[in-house]
Order: C-alpha cells, then sequence, then structure tokens
C-alpha cells in the first residue's frame, strides 16, 4: 500500500472514532429532508398552530414540482445550513495537526506533502460527496411520495455539477486549515467567503463563470428547467482552477514549515 | 553515514547554528550534548526536515531532502514530545509507522514489545499512556522498522531503570547489525555507558566530536569533560 492508502486509511479511522461518519450523513439526511417535509406541510402546520389569520400562503406552494422543491433544497438547505456544517466538520483537518505536532511528526516519516494532503482532501470530500448524496436522495424519495418524480438524467446532473461546489468549498477549508491557526478564524472566514460566493450568484453573467458557487446554481437551474446554462463548461473549468489554485497554497504552505514557524 | 556541512539557522535575529559541522560514519552510536539552548534540537530537526536551514548541507548516505522520500526512508526520529492520535491503540499506532515504511509486521515486533514490557499496554489508546511509554512504543516501532540510522532527541526520558537497560541491548544489538545511531541527552552518565562517540554542541556550533574512551581518558567523566568545555 502507498502512502496516500496508508493516510486515507488513517482518516477513515479518524472520522471513524470521532463519530464524523455517522453525524455528517445523519445532518444531510435532516436537511433532505425538511424541505419536501415543510413545504408539503406547512399549510398543515400554520392551520395546527392557531390558523392563519394575516399569514397568505402561496396556494401554488404545494403544486410546486419535484425539480422545483429539489432545486430548493440545494439553494435553501445545502447551500446554507449544510455549507456552514461542512466549514465546522472540516475546519480542523489540518489544523489539528499542527498544533498537536501530528503534522510535523508525520511528515519526517517517508510521507510526501502531496500524499499528506491528498489523504485528507481525498477521503474527507468522498464523506462530504456520500453525505450530500444521501442527503440528496432522502430529499428525492419525500418529493417522489409528496410531489412529482424528477427525470433521472437531471437529478444525477444536477448532482455532479453540486458535488463539483462541494469540492471547492472542501478545499478551500482545507487551504484555511493549513495556513490560519485558529479553528475559531478558520471557521468565521470559511462560512463568510462561501456564503458571500452563493450570494453573489446571480448578479452578473460573467461574475458567474468565475464564481465557484454557480456550480450549484447550474444544479438548481438543471432541476427547475431541464436545461444546462449557458457558461456551465467555463464555470465548470474555472472551479477546478480554483481548486488545484487552493491544493497549490496548501502544498507551498506545509512545503514552506510555515506549520512550523507561525 | 550522516554529513552537516556548515549548517546555520536564526530565529528572530538569533543565531541558534552558527555553522555546525558533523560526520557520523557508519555504525557509530553519537551522543549528542549541549547545555539548554545551545541548539540540539534545531539540529535534529533540521537533518529530519522539520525546519529548513538558512544555510548548508545535510547528507544521509548521499541522499539530501530534496530527495524527499528516499532521504526520509533513511532514518526513523523519535522527537522529545512524541506525537500520537490519542484514541488509537499502540499497536493500530505502530502498524501505521510500519505501513509508512513499507513493512509488515514481522516477529521482530513481537520481540521489541516484549523487551520494552509493553504487551498489555500496547491494545489500550495511547492516550491512556505515560510520557516513558510513549517513547518506549517510539522505541519500538524505530527498531522494528530498522532504518540505516535512527534519530533520537532525548530519547531516555520518562525511561524507567529497566527500560533503559532494554535500550542499551537494543541500540548495541543493532549497531551489531549495521544501524548507526544518533541522540541527544543530558544524561551523561548514561551516555557514556552507551556512546562509541560524543559531540558537544555550544553556542550553535560543534566544539567536539570525539571517540568517547579517547575524550574521557581514564580518570574524566564525561560529565567533567562536558563541565570543563562549557567554561572554556
Amino acid at each position: 500500500m502507498n502512502s496516500l492508502g496508508v493516510l486515507m486509511k488513517k482518516e477513515y479511522s479518524q472520522v471513524l472514532r470521532d463519530f464524523k461518519v455517522i453525524w455528517l450523513p445523519l445532518v444531510f439526511v435532516f436537511l433532505g429532508a425538511t424541505q419536501p417535509i415543510m413545504t408539503y406541510y406547512l399549510p398543515v402546520i400554520l392551520e395546527v398552530l392557531g390558523g392563519t389569520q394575516g399569514i397568505s400562503i402561496d396556494p401554488t406552494m404545494i403544486e410546486q414540482t419535484g425539480g422545483q422543491v429539489l432545486a430548493a433544497t440545494l439553494g435553501s438547505q445545502f447551500d446554507q445550513l449544510g455549507i456552514m456544517i461542512i466549514v465546522i466538520a472540516m475546519m480542523g483537518l489540518i489544523q489539528s495537526d499542527k498544533s498537536s505536532g501530528m503534522l510535523a511528526f508525520i511528515l519526517t516519516r517517508p510521507v510526501t506533502v502531496s500524499s499528506y494532503i491528498g489523504g485528507k482532501l481525498v477521503f474527507n470530500y468522498l464523506l462530504v460527496s456520500v453525505s450530500v448524496g444521501i442527503g440528496y436522495f432522502i430529499s428525492l424519495l419525500y418529493i417522489h411520495f409528496l410531489f412529482t418524480s424528477v427525470e433521472l438524467s437531471q437529478l444525477i446532473g444536477a448532482l455532479l455539477c453540486y458535488l463539483v461546489w462541494v469540492l471547492f468549498s472542501v478545499s478551500f477549508i482545507t487551504m484555511l486549515s493549513a495556513v490560519l491557526n485558529s479553528q475559531a478564524l478558520i471557521a468565521i472566514v470559511g462560512i463568510i467567503t462561501l456564503l458571500i460566493c452563493r450570494m453573489l450568484v446571480g448578479l452578473h453573467p460573467m461574475l458567474d463563470a468565475v464564481n465557484p458557487a454557480g456550480m450549484s446554481q447550474h444544479a438548481m437551474n438543471l432541476l427547475i428547467s431541464g436545461s444546462i446554462g449557458a457558461n456551465l463548461s467555463i464555470n465548470l473549468l474555472v472551479t477546478i482552477i480554483w481548486v488545484l489554485l487552493t491544493v497549490i497554497i496548501t502544498h507551498y504552505w506545509i512545503l514552506q514549515k510555515k506549520f512550523h514557524e507561525s | 553515514m550522516l554529513t552537516i556541512s556548515n549548517l546555520k539557522k536564526q530565529y528572530s535575529n538569533k543565531n541558534i547554528l552558527n555553522g555546525v559541522e558533523l560526520k557520523i560514519e557508519k555504525g557509530e552510536i553519537l551522543g549528542f550534548v549541549g547545555a539548554n539552548g545551545a541548539g540540539k534540537t534545531t539540529t535534529l530537526n533540521s537533518i529530519t526536515g522539520i525546519l529548513n536551514p538558512d544555510e548548508g548541507t545535510i547528507m544521509i548516505n548521499g541522499l539530501t531532502a530534496s530527495d524527499d522520500l528516499e532521504y526520509k526512508k533513511q532514518f526513523f526520529f523519535i522527537p522529545d514530545t512524541v506525537n500520537v492520535f490519542k484514541n488509537v491503540s499502540g499497536y493500530d499506532w505502530i502498524s501505521f509507522m510500519l505501513k509508512l515504511y513499507d513493512q509488515e509486521q514481522t516477529e521482530k515486533l513481537s520481540y521489541f514489545v516484549e523487551q520494552f514490557s509493553m504487551e498489555k499496554a500496547i491494545h489500550k489508546p495511547m492516550g491512556t499512556y505515560s510520557y516513558g511509554m510513549l517513547h518506549k512504543m517510539a522505541l519500538i516501532a524505530a527498531f522494528t522498522i530498522e532504518p540505516p540510522i535512527i534519530i533520537m532527541d532525548e530519547p531516555l526520558n520518562g525511561l524507567d531503570p529497566r527500560a533503559v537497560m532494554t535500550f542499551k541491548d537494543c541500540v548495541k544489538n543493532y549497531v551489531k547489525e549495521g544501524g548507526t545511531v544518533f541522540f541527544s541527552t543530558h544524561l551523561l552518565d548514561i551516555a557514556e555507558k552507551i556512546c562509541s562517540t560524543v559531540a558537544i554542541l555550544k553556542d550553535g556550533k560543534i566544539i567536539l566530536h570525539e571517540d568517547i574512551q579517547k575524550v574521557m581518558g581514564e580518570e574524566n567523566t564525561l560529565e567533567s569533560i562536558f563541565m570543563e568545555r562549557q567554561r572554556e
């Protein structure tokens, strides 16, 4: 087994012991189920809680298509609470190794900086992707029973687009975890930056093309309209460049031993 | 085996290493001594790649840090504080170390676990280990992996007298089989019994590197030699 494999196995045992492998998918299951249930039962819930006097509910709300509700799951649940949860789950990836001295200890073994970062990034991205995927399909399950079904090609395509945005989020937090020394600072900078990226979507087509959160918008558009946005390929390419840039900065930072002298 | 030439390192405009020159031959057991702040840990951290030196070259068996993996395979480093995953058992931690060095578990591992009396503790989480037990685990890993050179920063700290005896035996056997040992210590009485050579670091420079018997002669102790050199 090469060092990347060994380090990924180590990451696996670490998340198993931290129960991250259990609570992260559970959070996304909850987020995934919330949107269709709330959308469908909101009028009933309000009625039970004392009537709807003074509150006007859009009568077409429960007539939404499955694609629209699934898009709302991505845009309202995963892109807000979901992103915050990802940041909190990932903020200690490298920072905790730095503060405990484990990073220096591991890097004096026959391990390259690339394998170390690769092990962290690949395993944790897989964990987040599986969690998002499970939440997405739980949402789909409720949508199937409460609303209309979604075309298979659309839901797979949308998930793949969304996972590119998730890849950027994970690599960005990994970079912050290498560069910054305080978990609180990593969380604040991470959450604010990613939420700003998400809020900027739709302001200008040029901005959308270079904004990694544009991939989330493409996923939603695909679910709502069934068509792919014009600048998807440019946005995909730029997001991959952003991801590579975060990995290069992480690599450079660790290689320059800035973890030790900071 | 290990050659250090003109090694320099500065921290906050203070020179810690002022051109360290050291050559360690295969089969040597070198005790690296010096006062607090002399630069011993900085030297060891520079050799193992934790620090980037400002100047100078370090070579192990003709390889430099730029050879990355091949260079790192030449040594096993035991730092002063052994960092572990607290909820991982000693056994899993050693298995992880062995895999990083492309090695499988062998009878050697069981042998060293027994030698250091860690049979009962090895399956417990390392978070429950004492400082000395963590050092024992690192020593077990080092002797099982058997790299060309074992580099240690204060390896005797926290070890009980029996473990010190075991350490002594293991070092001698390891060197007999072709290994080299380089360790820093403040325990000069133990160092003079284990080491074949001694190097004294003062103000970031090696002021003595000699055969230990030759330097002590018949009347001196390593402690008296060290004190004499510190006063000069």
